[in-house]
């Protein structure tokens, strides 16, 4: 299948500061200071996290009148959301095959004892 | 043990049948291949092994033509009651779900219940040697997954 950024957007979420930061500008884009001020993060840090998260592509960032306004992007956020209901329904349908098979199973291991 | 409860799928279901035949149905070669994958798969397998340390290794047909390469590689063989498992492609994904599978015994039934955890940064060593740095593994997801329903 194809996991297209789903990978990226594993690894950008996986660390727990950047996702709270996704958590945070899930209410509304924020400067980075703000960002800063919430999280109790050093600044140098939150760049850090922002910059992985902009090259995975879940922020922007809009600069206006020098300050830097950072804002969710939810496209790849979208796309895990599909990978991962795509895992899902996978395995719901590996399972109902998983059931009609061991119907057959049961079949065989009766014919199997009406042999002996 | 590790609490993998914020990222991780659970799916669970019960089937009319012996626990012993529910766990054949999963490791043997011969039954796995009859019902794995989703509706239109089917599986080849070149290789199956299901002891500790063994692995199997298969490719799934999809319905256009499309081969998907699996390798699953087994840490756990408890028989009839406990799989534990990686499940990865041939690592040009880098996407590896850690697998438990659980088959209980349920009034004359087998309660199966699937847990896959998410795949930990961890593993990423591509990316990880790109930043220079080991992260934390994915925590909070399900929070995540949660209101991804809602976007």
């Amino acid at each position: 299948m194809d996991t297209g950024h789903v990978d990226w957007t594993f690894y950008a979420l996986a660390e727990p500061h950047r996702l709270e930061i996704v958590e945070l500008l899930r209410v509304r884009p924020m400067l980075v200071g703000e960002i800063v001020t919430k999280t109790k993060m050093r600044q140098p840090q939150v760049s850090k996290h922002l910059k992985v998260l902009s090259e995975a592509g879940l922020v922007e960032k809009d600069a206006v009148a020098q300050k830097r306004i950072y804002k969710l992007k939810t496209t790849p956020l979208k796309e895990l959301n599909a990978w991962l209901e795509h895992y899902r329904e996978c395995w719901e349908e590996s399972l109902d095959r998983l059931d009609t098979h061991l119907e057959k199973m049961k079949e065989g291991e009766k014919h199997g004892k009406h042999k002996r | 043990m590790e609490n993998t409860k914020d990222r991780e799928i659970v799916l669970s279901r019960e089937f009319d049948a012996p626990r012993e035949l529910v766990w054949k149905a999963y490791t043997q070669q011969e039954h796995v291949e009859k019902w794995w994958g989703p509706n239109g798969f089917t599986t080849t397998t070149s290789e199956m092994s299901v002891r500790k340390g063994g692995s199997w290794k298969f490719v799934m047909h999809g319905p256009d033509g499309t081969d998907y390469p699996n390798l699953i590689e087994y840490e756990r063989v408890e028989a009839p009651h406990l799989l534990v498992f990686s499940h990865g492609d041939d690592g040009k994904n880098e996407i590896q779900f850690h697998v438990t599978i659980t088959f209980e015994e349920v009034n004359g039934k087998t309660k199966l219940t699937m847990r896959s955890v998410f795949p930990t940064a961890e593993a990423r060593e591509r990316v990880v040697k790109e930043y220079g740095a080991i992260e934390g593994g994915i925590q909070h997801l399900a929070k995540l997954a949660e209101y991804l329903k809602g976007m």
